[in-house]
Formats: C-alpha cells, sequence, structure tokens
C-alpha cells in the first residue's frame, strides 16, 4: 500500500512543524508550570522578522536565523520581565492570563505594523526536490526536523548536565526550596523564556518558509496544535514534545486517510483527550513521577473578597432595569444585551472553575449546544421559542456534564487542555454531522424571542428579558454558594483529598456543578441563537470560551456579582474603544494586563 | 480610519453646534455635511486582510465620485466600524448605525455569521443592508431591506465548470473546497454543473480555513485518480494547496474559482501556480472602460499595487451606493425603494449592474477565462497546458 507510506510520511512532515511550538510551551511549561499562550505570537513576531530579513535585508539563512533567534529572544525577556515577573507571587492562574494578554498585544502590534494581508516568505534554501513514497520532500523538511530534533536534544542535554539546567530543573520542582539553596529563580526563568522564545521565533519563520505564507492568524493556531501535542507528550517534557507532536501528525493524517479532510482536526482532539484520561501525564511519564500539579489548591489562592452591601446591589439592579424607560440609544441597549448574555455564559464558567476549580477553556460549547438545541427545537418541531431556550439549557446541562465527566479526574491546567479540547470536538461535530446541524451551511431563518404568545423583537424587550433571566440565575447561583452545596463545592476546589476523606464524592459534586452551569451557559446560547436568527459552527468560537475566562478571572473566580461586572466590562471596553478603530483591540489587551498585573486576584476578588 | 476623519467630524459638529445659534443645523447638513454611510466589517481579528481590502476600493470610488461633483454637490463618507467578523459585535453595530440619523445605508458585514445576526435589527430598523460579499443563499431572504451584489454561486459555478469540463476537456474531477457556507454552496453548484455537462466527480474534499497542510489530501484526491481539481478556495488557500500538490506529484490540471483572483495568490503561489486555470470576472487586459478606469485608478492610487476580486467588490458596491443615494436622497425608505429602481449602473464585475427586485440580487456576472503565464494572470488563449 503505498498510499499509507505517503500518509505516513506526510504525517511525519507536519507533525515536524508541529514539534518546534511544542517543544517550546514544553520548556516553559516544564519550569513555570504555565501554559505560555503567547508562545505562538512569538512565533507569529519570529516569521514577521524573518520577513524583513530576507525580503528587505536580503541577509543569508544562517545571519537570518541568528537575527531571529537574537529578536525573538529580546521580546521574550521583554514579556518574562514586564509581564509575568510581576505576577509570581501571585494567583497561579494570573500568569495564565498575562500570556492571553500578550498575546493580544503582540499579535496587534504585527497586524499594526505589517497590515493583515498574507505575505510570501520565500526559503533560502536550494529548490531540491527528493523523491520519497509518492511525493517529495525538500531541505526545509529536513532542516525543520534538524532545529526539532537538535533542540530538544540539546535542551535535554542542558535541563539534566548543565549546572543552570539543574537549577531550571529544580525551580520547577519546588520554587521557594530552590531559592533557599541559592538559586535565583528569577535568572532561570530569564534563561527559559529567553531560549523558549528563540526557539519559537525561528520556528515561526522556517514554517513561514515552509509555507511560503505567514499571516497575523497564524499565531493561535499555532498555540492550539502545540498545546496539543505538548500535552500528549507530557506536559513539561521536552523530547516527549517532539514525539508528541509527530503522533499528533500521523493520527491527523491517516485520519484525513479513512474519513476525509473535514474530520482531521476531530481526531488531534481526541487523541489529546484519549490521551489525558487514560494518561494524565503524558505519554512518557514515568509512573514515579509525582503529580505536575500541586495537591491542594494554590492553582485558585483564596482571597478577601469585596464585600458589597446588598442594598447597593438592589440599587444597582434597579438602575439597569429602569434604564431603558430614560432616553439611552438602541446601541446602549444592545451592548449591554451581549453583556447580559455573556454574564449568564460567565455566571456558568465562574461556578465550575472558580466555584469547583474546574478552569474550563470549552465553554464556548455549552452555548452552540443550548443554541442548536433551542434552534433545531423550535424550527423543526415547532416548540414555542420560550420552552426551546429552557430544552436548549437542558441539553447543554445534560450533554455539556456527560461530555466533560471524562476530565474529572484531572487537575489544574489539565482540566483546560482537556475542555479546550472537548470545545473544538464540539465545533467540529457541529460541522460534520450535517443531517442534523446543517454543516457549515448553518441554521438561518430562527424565529424570534417569544413569551406566552408574545414576541419580543424591540431592543427594549429583549433586555428586559436577558437582565431578568440573568438576575434569576444570578440569585439562584447566590443561593447556591451559600448553602451546604456551595461550601463543599468550595472544600473540593479548597483541597479535594481532604474533602474526599471528608466524604465528598468528587465526581458527584462536580456533575452537580456542570450541571448548573451547563444550564445557564445552555439559556445564554439559546437566547442568542434567536437573537441573531443565524447561526453556524463559527457563531460560539475558541475566542468566546477565551473572552468567558477572562471575565470570569477579571471579575474575581466564582464571584457571583464579579462575573457580572467583568461582562459588562469586557463588552463594553472595546466598544468604548471604537474610537479607536484599528487600535481598539491592542488598546483593549493593555488594559486587560495591567488589570491582571495590579488586581490578579479579579476586581471582586475569589469567594 | 475610516474616510472622514473622526476628529473632523468631532469638529464638524462642534462647529455646528456653534453655528446652530445662527442657522438651523438641519439646514447647515443639507449644504456642507457629507452624505453618511455605515459600514460594518474586520478591521481586526481573523478576517483582517479583507477589511482593509474594502477600504482601498471604498477609498478609490469615492475619490471618483466627488471628482465628478459628489452626489448632487454633496459629499458622500462613511464610518467603518470593526466587527472582527463576530456577530455579537455586528449586533451592537447595527443598533448603533440603525439609532444613528445620520446613517443612510449600511454595507457589510464579511462572513455569514457576522451579516445574517445583524439582519434582522437592520431589517425592523428599516435601514437598508448591503451585503456585497455576502453569499450565503438565505442572506437576501432575511428581509426587504437585505441587498447584495454579491455573484451568486448558481451563477458562477456553471462557468467555471463549463470553463473545466467543456472549454479544458477534463473529464474526471476532484473538488477542494472551503468547508464554510460559501465553499459548500459552491461546490453543490459546481458538481451539478459538471455533471450536467458530462463530467465525473472522483472525489470532493472540505477544509477549514484555517488548514494549512494539505499533503494527506491531496494524497487521498491522487487515488481517486483525477483529470483535474478543481479548488473552491480563496487565495491564499489556493497557493498553498497548488504548492503541496506539486509537492505530492500531482500534475493534473488545476481549475480554481474566481476568489482566488489576487497578485497574492501568485506571489504566495510563485511557480507551482503557473497554468492554474481560472475564471474571473474582469481581467487587467480587459478591454471595458469601467475596469481600465478602475485598474488604472488603483494602480495611481496605490503606490502601482494591483487590485484582487475583494477591492473590486468593494469598489462596485461604493459606485452602486452612490448611484442609489442619488435617486433615493437621505431617506432610509426612499433608498430602499431606490434600489428597485437603479439601472445600468457601471460595474467591474457585472459590466452594468440592475438587481433583480424579486431576489434582490444582481444577476448576469461578467466571465473572463484566465490562465496563469510566466507569473502573471493571462487570457487563456485556448492551447492545452
Amino acid at each position: 500500500m503505498s498510499s499509507w507510506l505517503d500518509y505516513t510520511i506526510n504525517g511525519l512532515i507536519v507533525g515536524n512543524v508541529y514539534a518546534l511550538v511544542a517543544v517550546g510551551l514544553a520548556l516553559i511549561f516544564g519550569v513555570s508550570r504555565l501554559i505560555n499562550f503567547a508562545q505562538g505570537s512569538i512565533y507569529l513576531v519570529g516569521a514577521y522578522i524573518g520577513w524583513v530579513a530576507v525580503v528587505q535585508l536580503h541577509t543569508p539563512l544562517p545571519l537570518t536565523i541568528i537575527v531571529v533567534a537574537a529578536t525573538a529572544a529580546v521580546v521574550g525577556l521583554i514579556l518574562e520581565r514586564f509581564g509575568l515577573r510581576p505576577l509570581q507571587n501571585s494567583v497561579r492562574i494570573a500568569p495564565l492570563l498575562a500570556t492571553i494578554g500578550i498575546s493580544f498585544v503582540l499579535d496587534q502590534l504585527v497586524m499594526l505594523t505589517f497590515s493583515p494581508n498574507p505575505r510570501a516568505l520565500p526559503s533560502q534554501l536550494p529548490d531540491i526536490r527528493f523523491q520519497l513514497g509518492g511525493g517529495t520532500i525538500g531541505p526545509l523538511d529536513l532542516l525543520i526536523a534538524g532545529v526539532g530534533i537538535t533542540s530538544a536534544l540539546l535542551l535535554f542535554v542542558f535541563l539534566r548536565y548543565s549546572k543552570l539546567g539543574w537549577a531550571v530543573r529544580a525551580a520547577s520542582q519546588d520554587r521557594d526550596a530552590a531559592m533557599q539553596m541559592g538559586v535565583d529563580v528569577n535568572r532561570v526563568n530569564q534563561a527559559v523564556f529567553g531560549i523558549a522564545a528563540a526557539l519559537g521565533g525561528v520556528s515561526g519563520m522556517l514554517v513561514g518558509m515552509y509555507y511560503n505564507q505567514i499571516d497575523t492568524a497564524m499565531s493561535l493556531q499555532a498555540t492550539l496544535k502545540g498545546v496539543v501535542a505538548e500535552v500528549v507528550g507530557g506536559a513539561g517534557n521536552v523530547p516527549g514534545a517532539v514525539i508528541g507532536s509527530l503522533l499528533l501528525g500521523l493520527v491527523e493524517s491517516y485520519g484525513v486517510a479513512v474519513f476525509g479532510t473535514s474530520y482531521r482536526n476531530l481526531f488531534a482532539f481526541l487523541l489529546l483527550v484519549v490521551v489525558l484520561v487514560l494518561r494524565p501525564n503524558g505519554l512518557f511519564a514515568s509512573a514515579r513521577q509525582a503529580p505536575p500539579e500541586p495537591l491542594t489548591g494554590t492553582f485558585i489562592a483564596p482571597s478577601r473578597p469585596v464585600r458589597i452591601p446588598r442594598w447597593a446591589l438592589a440599587v444597582a439592579a434597579a438602575a439597569f432595569a429602569i434604564l431603558p424607560l430614560f432616553p439611552v440609544s438602541f446601541y446602549v441597549l444592545q451592548t449591554l444585551i451581549n453583556a447580559w448574555l455573556l454574564g449568564m455564559l460567565a455566571l456558568s464558567l465562574t461556578l465550575v472553575a472558580g466555584t469547583i476549580g474546574q478552569v474550563s477553556l470549552g465553554h464556548a460549547a455549552l452555548l452552540a449546544i443550548g443554541a442548536y438545541t433551542s434552534a433545531l427545537l423550535s424550527l423543526a418541531l415547532s416548540v414555542p421559542v420560550g420552552l426551546a431556550v429552557i430544552g436548549g439549557g437542558l441539553m447543554s446541562a445534560a450533554l455539556g456534564t456527560l461530555l466533560i465527566s471524562p476530565s474529572f479526574r484531572l487537575r489544574g491546567h489539565y482540566v483546560s487542555i482537556a475542555t479546550l479540547a472537548i470545545g473544538e470536538i464540539v465545533s467540529l461535530v457541529i460541522l460534520n454531522w450535517e443531517s442534523v446541524t446543517r454543516g457549515p451551511i448553518g441554521i438561518s431563518g430562527i424565529p424570534p424571542l417569544s413569551l406566552f404568545g408574545y414576541d419580543l423583537i424591540s431592543p427594549t424587550s429583549i433586555y428586559w428579558f436577558s437582565l431578568v433571566v440573568m438576575v434569576a440565575l444570578a440569585l439562584l447561583q447566590g443561593r447556591l454558594l451559600t448553602s451546604h452545596l456551595g461550601r463543599s463545592f468550595r472544600a473540593i476546589r479548597d483541597d479535594d483529598i481532604a474533602a474526599r476523606a471528608y466524604g465528598l464524592s468528587l465526581n458527584r459534586y462536580k456533575s452537580l456543578a456542570f450541571i448548573f452551569g451547563g444550564f445557564a451557559a445552555g439559556v445564554s446560547g439559546g437566547i442568542a441563537a434567536h437573537l441573531y436568527s443565524y447561526i453556524n459552527h463559527e457563531t460560539f468560537n475558541t475566542q468566546q470560551s477565551i473572552l468567558a475566562l477572562t471575565v470570569v478571572i477579571l471579575g474575581g473566580l466564582g464571584n457571583v456579582v464579579g462575573a457580572i461586572v467583568g461582562s459588562v466590562a469586557l463588552v463594553g471596553l472595546p466598544e468604548v474603544f471604537r474610537i479607536a478603530a484599528e487600535y481598539r483591540i491592542l488598546i483593549y489587551g493593555v488594559v486587560l494586563l495591567l488589570l491582571v498585573r495590579f488586581r490578579p486576584q479579579g476586581l471582586l476578588g475569589t469567594i | 480610519m475610516s474616510n472622514i476623519d473622526r476628529r473632523t467630524l468631532v469638529r464638524g459638529s462642534l462647529a455646528a453646534m456653534v453655528a446652530g445659534a445662527a442657522f438651523s443645523r438641519a439646514a447647515l447638513a443639507q449644504s456642507s455635511e457629507p452624505i453618511l454611510l455605515g459600514v460594518s466589517g474586520p478591521l481586526t481579528g481573523p478576517n483582517a486582510q479583507y477589511g482593509a481590502q474594502w477600504k482601498q476600493g471604498f477609498d478609490l470610488a469615492l475619490d471618483e465620485i466627488h471628482a465628478a461633483g459628489g452626489i448632487n454637490g454633496r459629499k458622500l463618507a462613511y464610518q467603518f466600524e470593526d466587527s472582527q467578523s463576530d456577530p455579537r459585535q455586528s449586533v451592537a453595530i447595527a443598533q448603533k448605525f440603525v439609532s444613528d440619523p445620520r446613517i443612510v445605508l449600511e454595507l457589510g458585514d464579511f462572513s455569514s455569521p457576522a451579516s445574517m445576526a445583524a439582519s434582522p435589527i437592520y431589517q425592523r430598523g428599516g435601514l437598508v443592508q448591503f451585503g456585497f460579499t455576502n453569499s450565503h443563499p438565505d442572506f437576501t431572504k432575511g428581509g426587504d431591506f437585505m441587498w447584495s451584489t454579491s455573484v451568486s454561486q448558481a451563477d458562477e459555478q456553471p462557468l467555471l465548470a463549463s470553463y473545466a469540463v467543456r472549454r479544458l476537456g477534463l473529464k474526471k474531477l476532484a473538488v477542494l473546497h472551503l468547508n464554510t457556507d460559501w465553499g459548500r454552496t459552491s461546490r453543490d453548484h459546481f458538481v451539478k454543473a459538471a455533471k450536467d455537462y458530462g463530467a465525473e466527480i472522483a472525489v470532493t474534499e472540505g477544509y477549514i480555513a484555517e488548514e494549512r497542510d494539505f499533503r494527506s489530501t491531496l494524497v487521498r484526491v491522487r487515488d481517486a485518480n483525477p483529470d483535474g481539481l478543481i479548488l473552491i478556495s480563496y487565495y491564499s488557500d489556493g497557493a498553498l494547496i497548488a504548492r503541496q500538490a506539486r509537492q505530492v506529484g500531482l500534475k493534473q490540471t488545476i481549475c480554481a474559482a474566481s476568489s482566488v483572483y489576487s497578485p497574492k495568490f501568485l506571489e504566495l503561489g510563485g511557480e507551482a501556480v503557473e497554468d492554474v486555470h481560472l475564471g474571473t470576472r474582469y481581467f487587467p487586459q480587459d478591454p471595458r472602460p469601467e475596469v481600465k478606469k478602475f485598474i488604472a485608478g488603483f494602480k495611481a492610487k496605490y503606490n502601482g499595487q494591483e487590485p484582487d476580486a475583494f477591492n473590486a467588490y468593494s469598489y462596485d458596491a461604493m459606485n452602486m451606493a452612490a448611484s442609489v443615494v442619488k435617486i433615493g436622497g437621505t431617506d432610509r425608505r426612499a433608498i430602499r425603494d431606490a434600489f428597485a429602481k437603479v439601472k445600468d449602473v457601471s460595474s467591474v464585475i457585472f459590466g452594468q449592474a440592475t438587481f433583480d427586485v424579486e431576489s434582490r440580487r444582481v444577476k448576469g456576472a461578467m466571465n473572463a477565462e484566465l490562465v496563469v503565464r510566466k507569473g502573471q494572470f493571462a487570457l487563456w488563449d485556448g492551447k492545452p497546458t
């Protein structure tokens, strides 16, 4: 079967490309236990610096590589010094958010400097093709493989045999102990970020040359695939990241071979979930290896929440309730409707991520399930819209909990990565399950919101409706948090072993949290579907999940009022910055970074 | 920035307020303020490149409109709001435009989810949503305020099928398409037309927009043993597929949809796109005067840069908007009615554009059969490649 040989070769070739990003991610995770969402942005920066060097300055390839590596390393050092080091003593989740903010800022800077049009990045290697199987490979394939494998080996040797390498490993095992033994942890972190960034920059350039194409959208995709590969290989394990990448490439290639192109990413993310469930430390972790996350809940540190008196909340709710009676523009109302809808999603996520400690990065999937259920119920079965929205909530609760249940045994970052994958899987199933979801064509002509036979069409009525639903869900959740159940949730978050010792069934409580959270998110998605009248698989995407998590962290994990305040802020800010046109997302990123820097426990603090 | 600088706008309105003591504001607006169009489209986010191309086309069209005396003596301007092609933001922008009495007409958005989510608001608010890249078959079904000059795929794909099957003599086809609403609709129209012309469809493969690696897909294509590859792609993914097809050893004729027509396709594809066939709506040596004017004007304004399909769409859209506003004035409802009245507007894509009142779309896009020769788009000379 010569085709299988070709699929294998192609899988290895693309795995090769993923490995470059995965190695950098693994290095950073190994030391600082941080998924660096900015790694894709450094990759992007490297690609564009490579473009300047090759196309404008006509540097020869070795010099190009040095220039790109050096510049990217400087970017990495700046990022570490000003973006992450100030956060090292704060909540462990703050640096994660900081890397997201940094990636916004870097991507926007590149876009503003170079325009969003894709550019050609010509390869500087001779165009010789070697016959391999039915296809050919070129010198760039070999160079990429060489860089990937050599850097993984060098890093492995460096970590194992050099003094700084020992320091790096000591710092990754126990920062405080390493510091007491005289390890300069800051220098270690600097070294790691410098190396990882240099590698990220060079890989962006090489991949750009490989495809003869660079554009500003390549950053998020690189991060996603890199994270998958890294975790499959074992987070923090550098040689494992290379093997994980090759495996990912192979699985994708065979997936295409058997089922067709549109199923490609489905297999990538299924592989991830399977590996996480069966071998949470990655394929190459030794059995004796200590769990990579701390046993008790330092992932989400407790803080003193801001107490807002009840009367103040009541006044605020009343003020928002009577707002449409004043002459405010529909634009303001629509923006607030978006905030209330995001608020429902944030309530769901703040319960799941904040109260019980399962930080989900795939929450948009719950919106999508709710939206599709509600849309299809009202269109295909003519269920009244009000009931269909509730149906969407119930379906989201049931299906969401079922899908997420395999990841209940995971902790910390691994939950985030598993949920990220589950979110992508849901979106790809929607794309491919055409008989039900109508695939890429999407669902159009969804009837508008209506209640007891009255259509809610005017922005004012939709505003009131979504505000009432959100406040009701918030009150319910507030009541929940002060109950016995809420205390059990927090006990599981803070120390799951102690909680289990007290007889709490972890899986049952996690399921309960996801059922309640899934309902709120599903209702939000259902309302959105009837508001937009058209949805497809792209309406609820990964960016929505990241936005929801940002809202929750910004508002304060587990904090109900914080989730709502965060939603209003993060829907409102980009609208306020409209005056800045192309610069608005840049400003938004900077504001986000400043908030994380000065209020890492969130605006209103963790409850 | 939008065509009228915001500061100018603010200053202008401040001046108007001051002057308001002497004149009525409306009277002043009649004489000096530009007629304002709203544009909802991506300036940041994954589709930002298309928003940037829109602006180039809009600005060129406005220069020409103003040189010709504007709209009955008044200037035309647009306010570009960045939606990131995100439905959440496009609905807020829709409310913003609907409640801003200065906006007489809206253009955009880019993607179907963003555009069609905003449609109910424009329809209820009585503001025309003029979607000039909205090929989704249901877009204009959103209501009588939805109009589109996007080339209908029911029109375009049979032309491409005719080029591939009848003119190039391909009999067994592999179709690679973007797995979006556009790519999917196009594929269905193409497959139907190609079968009607007697060709066999060996395999169809849909890929997602972010995909960059097509080698395994192309092995599938190779195993289906077609004699031609059809790309229903945009220029960036089209170039990637063409390059990788040559790398995995596929030497078949490649025939692509008009959306790859861009100088970027040549730049990104390099030698691999040599001999690629494509149908387009216009081409550089086109003798039609509107095309010559467009290409010459574009090169003069943007340092010799060649325009592409999206530049042409937005250029045409702004000219169409100007023609409509000339008839309909500044009343939103009258503008809606003007879309049905406007006739034979000079257009790069359609030659003469007139709306079909029933479907609220324009039929009869121009067609040219091109091939890439020596790194340039050239009219196909009928010789096999």
